[in-house]
């Protein structure tokens, strides 16, 4: 409240244009040429100003009619109409008339719209995105100001601004797609029915049949959609990192309400994307062709990425980026081919993004500004502008096979404005040219009939031919829209459900799933055959199995409906019901089923949906003989689950269990531990206490046992907990692990038994988790504050549960205050005064260090790495601070790491579920289904909940980043932090590069061995797999380089000390793998497996092309000798058409 | 204060003159009425144009003055309040329609529900969890759970809305046109209508509401399958601004008022009464549903609730509008008066 009203008082005093309230004095420069001046183009490209204020404020959205010119909507009202405001958002009209790559005419289309959000010339006026509604405007008398509006569609939500229904493409088969975000619940009457869709996703809609149908669900903020030439449909996500996203019928990602799948993008850790184009025709260079043109509107650049075949999807690769500034109110949010070849960009012009963060009235928004600009490049000729508008029918045809997509879609538009039996007989007539692909022309001809609303399912039929998979998968894609009007499609669907590629399964289930046939999921279960089955395949099918339920489970009575056990197994899991199970365990029993995924996956389903007897069965085929520990673990696993989640138990003798405690294999007994407590087999509890007691030599044998003891409960437990808790002898581990499992069977007694233990703590830190023992239940921030009353802590110790307290979901203040009081802690610093936060941004400015800010972010100590990637690079559990610097204003900056619960990132909040028994799981819902929830907690471990037991979910109004993390900083380390953060995604050395560097490592910690034998052997040791080597995670800084002096210290001989890296590598395709090595080169070693691969003895970098026999997993490993000088080193995959791929660190 | 009671008493005096016979029904709308519209599409679509509240006041007659309008209809809203739902369940969709009829407070209110329902039939029309699976069922299903939904719905207007509610009228879905080839043919979802219209008749009866049965004045019951010669909807269900002018002409008449009552009235003062009717549903329009909900009340109210302030500032300027609405309606009924 203070600070609006700050700006309102400040505001008052200036005039408006001198922009110098706090936080507001590196507003950039509005000159459109201090903007031309900021930008780096791509080699070979220009950057011109096609249009800029006062013709155009604040463009959100753009598309060009079949005359060449240029539509654009913009919003001053975004984010939020004010009362007595008029709804006076535009639509103008642009053009270039005398084809100077300059818009010199402009008209003023219609001014009296409600922040409209997209726009989409055709059917002779134009639609438009008008909140709640979809409008049709026209105008009838030739004067280019519209005269009638029409409502097309309405019933799209409004809770969220900049989520309304966006993006409207014309698609190549003539259909209107539009996309909605994370906020909005839309519901639409349509004469077929009445339409939701709650949460994000894509529409499709056809003008004339006013049918409106939803083709994807999720992600977060889809304002990029573009098709490639086959037509498949790729989305960009504003919010959600993922970078492309590869999206086909019913297919669910992130954020999708009640999802319990989701897909992911094809570029996890990519900046967030505003608009896509693919770059198509002559003036595009060659190397560009077909690549995708991405918005970065944080970053205030264009990421470019191209396309490879993968599976039935695709790999995607970063190349480097077509244009980036300096400006910092350059904001590309849309991009689009134009007429002549060039590409045009939509600059939002503005120093603050979005409404959520920032105030709706905060005067740093710009209202007044706004640019086009627009990009060609030197070396190509430009295309000489298509008049569609006034072209003959047959001319307009012929545009169809036109090299340029701009041409072929405005064409497909053109043809739909005309009478459409003329139009198909110009279809007939005209042939494609000569030396076009055939397949390519064919579909163009099927989309042109599309367009006309004219299928013709000989078309269809005939492309389905075709030895191109692509063309397969497009003719399917064609009959989708109407397959169940089709006589073909059935016939279709079911050769493709069998078809040798992958993505033409994909499209041949998503055909079979809109038809009404009775044996839909037979036939898509055979796409699980004789192909690898991607992710994306298997959610297709998983989705039909559970869509088209009521056609087969009815069927499995009489025995397996399917193929083989397997499908059956496929269908079942998916709708996760106890549908065969007989004939599922007979299968098990005789070994028809039997690799370890498929006894997973039985264990996995008869745990969630078994009855104790089926419990029993897989009971007994953990205890047959012969049974490998792997499959143990499994089923073991499987039965705690049931237990905890289901409350269910095996049927039977239970004490059979305790043969499992003898097992080594740590898996094995952890599961056998924690069942022992949930069977409450007090026959185990000698083992546990045995194990337990042994803490130090095996401290996660003991926390296992400490599950079970917890769990089997009563006086003896709390007996050994309270004596060893109290033993002056026991060591410190041991020690915290009884406090732990006292408190967890009571925090009463456990609150003592903490405050006689904590100050032991060393280093004031709370190594083994004592205080969360505490927040994780309902009555134990309670109990702890209770015992705390006129006592008092040592201040480390007080702060460590100060800070995790603070940040704990269910806010015990009384907690808080209570640490603060027995610690004798001053309040923490969290508000800063604006004299206080001007002075601050002035020494950020100043004196702040970026780079030593940098080492700031990774030291261990604070830890932002582990939940802030960079780049992805880093944790998962926060946002990505890849582009923070470049989207958010340092003020902001601050008074997040001060408070972090002020001002909450979308998709963040923290979930708080509370169960019926009092405990809490606070964290960010990975996933849900039907009986249960899955929560991502503050340290990434994933939490199942059984829904029967959530007495209360609520989205809480608290960060899961604790306050106070900056409290350890030094005042300068603060401002070297903060000017890093501000730094990031702004043009310079805090950008993350394109090249596809290997940020994640895993760094060996030292071990005894190579001090032994590196004498002998070399540093060949370090490339080998030996069990006892430990290996922490540690990332590439944003630049691309390890800094090996933020490795451990590996002993070699003598002084010499090593830092050793690993890394893998995903190659698709034998053949060989081109790397770049770059560092002190004489002080480097590399391995590729356990082969060392021969560098030149100087110079500072290297390319290097390893051979690859075999595709799959390759280890890198380089041991950089860290001794003599050397600072730090990359390795970088090179370009090879996407056949590499990195491995993510957590499946390493 | 005086000024009050003499109108009072006026509007009284009239009414009893118009209905001198003690059996007539009385007029629906009385001077000073707060009048809901509550429904679907055709209800939030009918505020763009006006035609229904500018035809309710003529129909109404001079004498019945400082009518109020409150449109609260919203697309493809079910009875069980799917629409009105953001986050949650239908059940928050229900909540808040209770909180904005509570706060209309109104004496007369309209509901006008079914069209979505008899057009999903074995598709499914609500995420209501105890009802899905049923709204996707046949249409005796369908209907009996629609119904059920109804009189759970009236229940609840009723409640929400308290002591001052005199009248409810339960409109029936209008019939569904067949324009042109691309469009399906919707006889079929007629024939599922009149069942719709029949179950909403005897649900008013039984609830001692007024009923009006759009289906049967709008040619439902002798649809043919045949092509709309002038269609009133641009797709078969939505009305265009003309179809509303043709519907609104029918609610009156299927009210009991005199269709006379619309007629005589000079086309300039009527567009500017009109103009001034949907300027004022504009402002209100932001005043019950404003944008930005999530960050104005919602879950992310703690970053910026602060703006929430803004939205009962748009109070004022619906009143000043109201005032402008009293002032085009004079100008209507003095220059029917010289016709």
């Amino acid at each position: 409240m203070n600070r609006i009203f700050l700006f309102l008082a400040v505001s008052a005093l200036i005039s408006t244009d001198a922009i110098s309230q706090n936080g507001l004095r590196d507003i950039p420069d509005t000159d459109p040429n201090a903007q031309l001046k900021a930008f780096s183009v791509r080699e070979g490209a220009s950057i011109n100003l096609f249009a800029s204020e006062p013709v155009v404020s604040n463009p959100v959205h753009m598309n060009w009619d079949s005359r060449g010119r240029l539509w654009v909507v913009s919003s001053p009202l975004y984010p939020h109409i004010q009362p007595g405001e008029e709804e006076n958002d535009r639509v103008v009209i642009l053009e270039d008339t005398t084809g100077d790559g300059v818009a010199d005419k402009h008209t003023v289309f219609a001014d009296n719209l409600h922040i409209p959000t997209a726009v989409l010339p055709g059917d002779g006026g134009v639609y438009v995105a008008n909140s709640i509604e979809v409008v049709f405007l026209k105008d009838t008398d030739g004067d280019d100001v519209a005269d009638e509006r029409q409502v097309i569609l309405s019933g799209f939500g409004t809770e969220d601004t900049h989520h309304l229904v966006h993006t409207f493409r014309w698609g190549p088969e003539g259909m209107f797609w539009m996309n909605q975000s994370i906020y909005i619940h839309t519901h639409l009457e349509t004469p077929y029915g009445v339409r939701r869709l709650l949460g994000g996703g894509m529409w499709h809609y056809r003008p004339e049949t006013r049918r409106a149908e939803v083709f994807m669900k999720g992600l977060v903020n889809p304002w990029g959609h573009a098709f490639d030439d086959w037509g498949q449909s790729f989305l960009t996500d504003g919010a959600g990192g993922e970078g492309i996203n590869f999206v086909f019928p019913r297919s669910v990602f992130k954020t999708s309400p009640g999802a319990s799948r989701v897909l992911s993008g094809l570029n996890p850790g990519q900046p967030k994307h505003c608009g896509l184009e693919a770059l198509t025709g002559r003036h595009v260079p060659d190397e560009l062709q077909g690549t995708l043109a991405a918005p970065d509107f944080r970053g205030h650049r264009i990421n470019l990425f191209q396309l490879t075949d993968n599976g039935s999807a695709y790999t995607s690769s970063q190349i480097a980026d077509l244009v980036s500034s300096k400006h910092r109110a350059f904001r590309p949010i849309d991009i689009k081919m134009g007429p002549d070849g060039a590409l045009y960009i939509a600059d939002w012009y503005n120093p603050i993004i979005q409404h959520g963060e920032v105030d709706f009235r905060d005067p740093r928004r710009d209202k007044k500004h706004g640019r086009i600009w627009r990009i060609t490049f030197d070396d190509r000729d430009l295309v000489e502008k298509p008049n569609l508008a006034e072209a003959g029918n047959e001319e307009v045809v012929a545009a169809l096979h036109s090299p340029e997509g701009w041409t072929r879609q405005l064409a497909t538009v053109e043809m739909r404005n005309r009478d459409r039996n003329e139009m198909a007989e110009a279809l007939s007539k005209v042939e494609a040219p000569e030396g076009a692909d055939s397949d390519l022309a064919a579909l163009r001809n099927l989309w042109a009939g599309q367009a006309l609303n004219r299928l013709d399912e000989k078309a269809v039929t005939d492309l389905f031919e075709s030895k191109n998979h692509k063309a397969r998968a497009a003719a399917l894609r064609a009959i989708y829209y109407r397959a169940e009007d089709s006589g073909n499609a059935l016939a279709l669907a079911t050769r493709a459900a069998s078809d040798p590629h992958p993505q033409v399964r994909l499209w041949g289930v998503s055909v079979l799933a809109q038809l009404n046939s009775p044996d839909t999921v037979k036939t898509a279960l055979q796409a699980l055959e004789g192909v690898e089955v991607d992710e994306f395949l298997d959610f297709v099918i998983w989705s039909i199995c559970r869509e088209h339920a009521d056609r087969w489970t009815g069927l499995t009575d009489q025995g397996n409906p399917f193929t083989n056990v397997r499908q059956l197994l496929f269908a079942v899991r998916a709708l996760n019901q106890p549908i065969a199970v007989p004939i599922i365990l007979t299968a098990l029993r005789n070994g028809e089923l039997k690799s370890d995924q498929e006894i997973a996956d039985v264990a996995d389903w008869i745990s969630k949906v078994g009855t104790p007897a089926h419990l029993n069965e897989v009971f007994q085929f953990a205890l047959a003989e012969n049974v490998s520990a792997a499959h143990k673990r499994i089923v073991l696993e499987a039965l705690r689950n049931a237990g905890r989640l289901r409350k269910l138990q095996p049927a039977g003798d239970k004490t059979r269990l305790t043969r499992f405690l003898q097992s080594d294999d740590p898996a094995v007994f952890a599961s056998a531990a924690g069942l022992a407590g949930l069977w409450k087999l007090e026959s185990a509890r000698a083992g546990l206490k045995e194990a337990f007691l042994n803490a130090p030599e095996n401290e996660g044998r003991a926390r296992a046992a400490l599950e079970g003891l917890v769990a089997l409960g009563g006086p003896p437990s709390a007996a050994l907990f309270d004596s060893i808790a109290k033993s002056n002898t026991t060591d410190f581990l041991t020690r915290s692990l009884a406090v732990i499992g006292r408190t967890r069977m009571n925090p009463v007694p456990g609150a003592q038994l903490a405050l006689e233990l904590l100050p032991d703590a060393p280093d004031g830190k709370d190594p083994h988790g004592i205080f969360a023992a505490f927040l994780a239940t309902k009555q134990g921030p309670g109990a702890l504050a209770a015992a705390l009353k006129d006592k008092t802590l040592p201040s480390l110790i007080a702060l460590t549960g100060m800070q995790q307290a603070s940040s704990a979901a269910t806010k015990p203040q009384r907690l808080v205050n209570a640490l603060q009081k027995a610690g004798d802690l001053k309040p923490m610093k969290t508000a800063l005064t604006d004299v206080e936060m001007e002075a601050m941004m002035n020494r950020i400015a100043n004196e702040g260090d970026p780079h030593k800010g940098e080492s700031i972010y990774r030291r261990a100590s604070l830890q932002c790495i582990v939940c802030h990637a960079i780049g992805g690079a880093g944790g998962i559990i926060g946002p990505d601070m890849v582009s923070i610097g470049s989207s958010a204003p340092v003020d902001y900056l601050i008074n997040s790491l001060l408070q972090p619960s002020v001002k909450i990132k979308e998709g963040y909040h923290t979930t708080l579920v509370t169960l019926k028994d009092g405990s809490a799981f606070a964290g960010a819902i990975a996933r849900e289904d039907d009986n249960e929830i899955v929560i991502r907690d503050a340290v990434g471990n994933e939490n199942r909940i059984p829904k029967s037991e959530i007495a209360s979910n609520n989205i809480s109004p608290v960060s899961l980043m604790p306050p106070g993390l900056t409290a350890q900083l030094r005042e300068d380390e603060f401002v070297d932090l903060v000017r890093f953060l501000s730094e990031l995604g702004k043009d310079g050395d805090f950008k993350t590069p394109p090249n596809r560097f290997i940020r994640q490592w895993q760094a060996l910690q030292p071990h005894e061995r190579t001090r032994d034998d590196i004498g002998h052997y070399g540093e060949k040791i370090f490339a080998e797999d030996f069990d006892g080597y430990a290996w922490i995670p540690i990332y590439s800084n944003v630049s691309g380089g390890l800094p090996v002096d933020e490795t451990p210290d590996v002993v070699g001989r003598g002084k010499n000390r090593y830092a050793v890296a690993q890394a893998y590598v995903n190659v698709a395709k034998a053949g060989s793998l081109k790397i770049k090595l770059a560092g002190k080169l004489a002080d480097l070693t590399l391995f590729h497996g356990e082969t060392e691969i021969e560098l030149p003895e100087n110079g500072n970098e290297v390319e290097i092309e390893l051979p690859v026999k075999e595709s799959g997993r390759q280890k890198l490993t380089v041991a950089g000798l860290k001794s003599w000088g050397l600072d730090k080193f990359s390795l970088e995959l090179l370009d090879d058409a996407g056949t590499s791929q990195l491995v993510e660190l957590k499946d390493f | 204060m005086k000024l009050f009671l003499f109108t009072i008493g006026f509007a009284i005096a009239i009414s009893a003159t118009a209905f001198p016979t003690s059996a007539a029904p009385k007029p629906l709308l009385q001077s000073g009425d707060r009048i809901a519209f509550v429904g679907n599409t055709l209800i939030e679509r009918a505020r763009l144009y006006g035609h229904i509240e500018s035809a309710l006041q003529l129909a109404a007659g001079e004498s019945v003055e400082n009518l109020v309008f409150r449109n609260l209809g919203w697309s493809a809203d079910s009875v069980f309040g799917d629409s009105r739902s953001y986050f949650g369940a239908p059940q928050e969709g229900r909540d808040r329609l209770d909180k904005n009829i509570s706060e209309v407070k109104p004496n007369v209110v309209f509901l006008c529900y079914g069209t979505g329902e008899a057009m999903s039939v074995e598709q499914g029309w609500t995420d209501e969890n105890a009802a899905s699976k049923t709204s996707g069922a046949g249409l005796n299903e369908s209907l009996t759970l629609f119904i059920d939904g109804y009189q759970k719905l009236i229940d609840r207007v009723r409640n929400s809305a308290g002591a001052d509610l005199r009248e409810m009228v339960l409109v029936s879905p209008p019939p569904l046109e067949n324009i042109n080839s691309f469009l399906p043919d919707q006889s079929m979802n007629n024939e599922n209508l009149a069942r719709f219209r029949d179950a909403i008749r005897a649900l008013a009866k039984k609830n001692d509401a007024r009923f009006v049965d759009l289906f049967a004045a709008l040619g439902g019951d002798d649809f043919d399958g045949a092509m709309a010669e002038s269609p009133l909807t641009d797709n078969g269900l939505h009305f265009t601004e003309d179809g509303y002018q043709v519907l609104a002409r029918e609610l009156v008449k299927g009210l009991g008022y005199e269709e006379s009552a619309l007629t005589g009235t000079q086309p300039e003062a009527m567009q500017a009464f009109r103009d001034a009717i949907i300027e004022k549903n504009r402002l209100f329009f932001h005043r019950w549903r404003p944008a930005n909900e999530t960050y104005l009340f919602l879950f992310r109210k703690h970053e910026q609730g602060n703006n929430a302030k803004e939205i009962p500032m748009f109070d004022p300027l619906i009143a000043a509008q109201e005032k402008r609405i009293a002032e085009a309606r004079k100008l209507v009924f003095s220059g029917k008066t010289k016709n």
